[in-house]
């Protein structure tokens, strides 16, 4: 039989380019590791302890599942970390599965790092017992080692390392203990991996002996397959009739396999791939039975104790909401302050300076205005974003590393199952109210693409925060007495639309087999602050890189739109305005036809809130531009620091108070009663309340857009949403509109 | 024969058959839900479904729609 190691030589030289690229200059070896393990086994704690701030986070090629790279250098060698989606096994049927299995085979890292929770030791294995099938060295990192600990378990890790031909290492990624010892396991490894070679694991007489016979078959009639796979592993694959596999080698021979299999299938039946994983599980209990050895007298656990209460029937639903709420609250009322803060500096002193500068340097007014109204106000328009996605991606990042994200979908899914969701589609959703934005990026929180996909599209349809200042200015003009109830009914018209266009995807677009929801309810754990920094500061890295450079552009050229043809003096014979007479006849049976009214929608498409200040504009343009008042620039940036500490403070009483969103009442301000005047002599009440709606149904903000393409690595699902929302605003605009009419309620 | 969708919390069983095909039954033998395998009913959500079992001492939860397919035999 050939040597895996040999095999591996040979196939490293021509195939791989993609490694070509980060030998580093200085000629050293680069030990390539791949790590692998279970979810929820603490790998991204581990990854974090061991390479923290040089971690890099990208997307696996073609598809939303995240990647994170690493490469450093450890007592001399450099080592580059690959991680691998989390998986329970390597079967062909998941994304993250596919992934995983086609990097280990295809890229053949020089070692895998196969991390394993120590306090799960069986489930575990499964998934160590598939990867030993691969040949390729196996560091094993037996994590939550204190916890087995505490726990009493004692574990044989000799035992383990012979038996299974790995080096192993006890750690506790959250306590960064051990990780040194892994590092040198992982260099001692790829030195000499001759002499760290896996075992080949028994899977029983009758799969052995088909395996041998098969593996014969294909040495003589397909040799070149095992040039270009580790052979053990392509037999089993075949064996299993693995889709994935079977399409990737183009293998036919079926007279071949039934040959091989026929006396295994006499003995135990037609269902190899069943067969299989029952040799694997058994092997992995077997060996937990040899190698761990737990206290007889058994407590109940924590987690037991604490599930008892949260999962509680009568208590389960109540705890969440409150937790909900909490999170909810943390997010949006800890962030505003520092939102709040960069919006005014960034309007404030820092446009002054920049004016000031470009004045002294003789600069012409046209590139001020760039400068401040364009680039200094696109680049505020990205960094008010910045702390409300860094809270939330925290929190959220603690409930999944916490385990109470696994029961807040347990308590969910029946409800969210109904309109063809998931029970974790409710966390995302609920963000939405907040900022559309946020609820897009926590979809990565879902597994499966077919529900993270709907999830996505229907998030949009929760009125967010930045919706709320429309309401306010019209339904204070309009119904000033009841405009709590109004605001209230475009909130319930939001969902309701959301739960109908559910059904509606369901049924159409997302038509099939609804995806299953077979999910681990892991232990409770305190995730180390450590590693919920790095996660959360790489998600804030990414939106500002990824998602910024755009929305910035955006800004830029909107800039261009309202300031073009230049020394435009009406807002009506701007680009913007322009547009807006072009746009206004389709908005005619709506109620609402105006250039005025068509020109602010399309400026709402930067962000919701927009729309109002377009309006104060156009209807209520500043009589003159009054001086103000500029303070010395000493002054001023006393100011900056002052009122970040007023943040601060603003953020710290936010969340001691027990107000809910606070934004309601400042929105209130005199300002905006010009504004009022202008719209009551423009609109009815039935128009207002068609334009709300379609403000709150028409496609989502551009920052919304972004952070879609971003997570969904393109554009087609907001293309999606921006199609059926352009429909279904017009549409509930319009039926409200001529409805109202008909009904009489137009005067 | 009973299947594990219409145990109560606290019933404890052996899995006798797994009555599904394809994708569903992989997943859930790489869960270990595997013939022979004992399990106990842990929970039922709030509102009654997914349901939460104990299996190879770990927690799984899963819709009673899948659990259907899993044929069971209580231990008394």
């Amino acid at each position: 039989m050939k040597s895996v190691v040999q095999l591996k030589d040979e196939v490293v030289a021509p195939a791989d380019g993609y490694r070509d690229a980060t030998v580093d200059s200085g000629a050293r070896r680069v030990i390539t590791v791949a790590v692998a393990g279970n979810p929820n086994a603490g790998k991204s704690t581990l990854i974090n302890a061991i390479a923290g701030s040089r971690l890099h986070v990208g997307n696996w090629p073609g598809v939303t599942v995240e990647k994170k790279e690493a490469s450093f250098e450890h007592q001399g060698t450099r080592i580059r970390l690959v991680d691998l989606p989390g998986t329970y096994s390597l079967s062909p049927y998941t994304q993250e599965e596919i992934i995983a299995r086609d990097y280990l085979v295809q890229e053949r890292p020089d070692l895998i790092l196969n991390v394993v929770d120590s306090t799960n030791l069986e489930r575990n294995l499964y998934l160590t017992v598939q990867i030993l099938e691969l040949g390729i060295p196996v560091v094993m990192a037996l994590n939550m080692s204190d916890e087995a600990q505490e726990k009493g378990y004692r574990l044989d890790v000799k035992g383990i390392e012979e038996m299974l031909g790995v080096v192993a290492v006890p750690t506790a990624a959250t306590r960064k203990s051990g990780l040194d010892q892994l590092l040198e396991a992982v260099v001692a490894t790829a030195a000499a991996p001759k002499l760290r070679r896996p075992k080949k694991l028994n899977y029983g007489y009758d799969i052995e002996t088909a395996a041998e016979l098969l593996a014969r078959e294909l040495a003589l009639e397909s040799a070149p397959l095992l040039e270009r796979f580790p052979e053990r592993w392509l037999v089993l694959k075949i064996m299993e009739r693995d889709e994935h596999v079977l399409r990737q080698v183009n293998f036919g021979d079926e007279a071949l396999l039934e040959r091989a299999l026929h006396h295994l299938r006499s003995e135990h039946g037609d269902d190899v791939e069943s067969l299989m994983a029952e040799a694997r599980y058994g092997l992995a209990s077997g060996l937990t039975r040899e190698v761990l050895r737990k206290p007889e007298l058994k407590k109940t656990e924590l987690t037991e104790k604490i599930d008892r209460v949260v999962l509680n029937r009568f208590l389960g639903i109540p705890i969440f909401l409150g937790a909900m709420w909490l999170m909810f609250k943390l997010t949006f009322d800890l962030s505003k302050p520092f939102g709040d803060w960069i919006n005014d500096m960034t309007g404030g002193p820092f446009k002054h300076w920049a004016s000031i500068l470009l004045g002294a340097i003789g600069a012409p007014d046209w590139t001020v205005s760039l400068a401040t109204e364009g680039v200094i106000s696109g680049v505020g328009f990205v960094l008010v974003f910045v702390p409300v996605i860094f809270l939330m991606m925290f929190f959220i990042t603690f409930l999944e590393g916490s385990g109470y994200m696994a029961r807040a979908a347990f308590v969910m899914d029946r409800a969210m199952h109904a309109i063809g969701l998931h029970g974790k589609s409710f966390i995302p959703m609920l963000l939405g109210f907040g900022c559309n934005v946020p609820g897009i990026y926590a979809t990565r929180t879902l597994e499966n693409p077919r529900d993270k996909a709907l999830t996505a599209l229907l998030i949009p349809l929760m009125s967010c925060g930045a919706r709320l200042p429309v309401y306010v200015v019209f339904t204070g003009a309009f119904f000033p007495r009841s405009s709590g109830t109004v605001i209230w009914s475009l909130y319930v018209m939001g969902i309701a639309l959301a739960i109908v266009m559910g059904l509606i995807f369901k049924k159409t677009l997302f038509r099939g087999e609804a995806p299953m929801f077979i999910m681990e309810l892991p232990p409770y754990r305190m995730p180390s602050l450590h590693s919920l920094c790095v996660h959360t500061w790489e998600k804030g890295k990414h939106f500002l890189i990824k998602a910024g450079t755009y929305i910035f552009a955006v800004s830029v050229l909107v800039w261009f739109l309202l300031n073009l043809p230049w020394g435009v003096e009406n807002r009506k014979d701007s680009y913007l305005g322009q547009a807006g007479q072009v746009m206004a006849p389709a908005l005619a049976p709506l109620g609402f036809g105006t250039w005025q009214a068509a020109s602010s929608l399309i400026t709402g498409v930067i962000a919701k809130e927009i729309v109002v200040g377009t309006m104060g504009e156009i209807y209520a343009p500043k009589k003159e531009e009054a001086k103000q008042e500029f303070k010395p620039f000493g002054e001023e940036v006393k100011e900056v620091a002052v009122s970040f500490g007023k943040a601060c403070r603003e953020s710290v009483s936010n969340v001691v108070s027990t107000f809910g969103i606070t934004s309601l009442d400042t929105q209130e301000k005199e300002e905006r009663s010009a504004l009022k005047g202008m719209v009551l002599k423009t609109f009815t009440p039935l128009t207002a309340y068609a334009f709300m709606a379609f403000v709150l149904l028409y496609m989502p903000c551009m920052v919304v857009a972004f952070a879609m393409r971003q997570e969904f690595n393109g554009w087609k699902w907001f293309g999606v949403a921006f199609a059926y929302q352009t429909v279904l605003a017009w549409g509930m605009a319009c039926l409200i509109y001529q409805g109202g009419t008909l009904l009489g309620l137009g005067g | 024969m009973t299947n594990l969708s219409m145990l109560k919390p606290g019933d404890r069983a052996l899995i006798s058959n797994i009555g599904t095909k394809g994708a569903l039954r992989r997943r859930l033998m790489d869960m270990g839900v595997l013939v022979g395998e004992e399990i106990r009913v842990e929970k039922v959500a709030p509102l009654g479904d997914p349901i939460d079992i104990k299996i190879k001492s770990y927690h799984l939860s899963l819709r009673k729609t899948e659990a259907e397919e899993i044929g069971v035999e209580v231990v008394q």
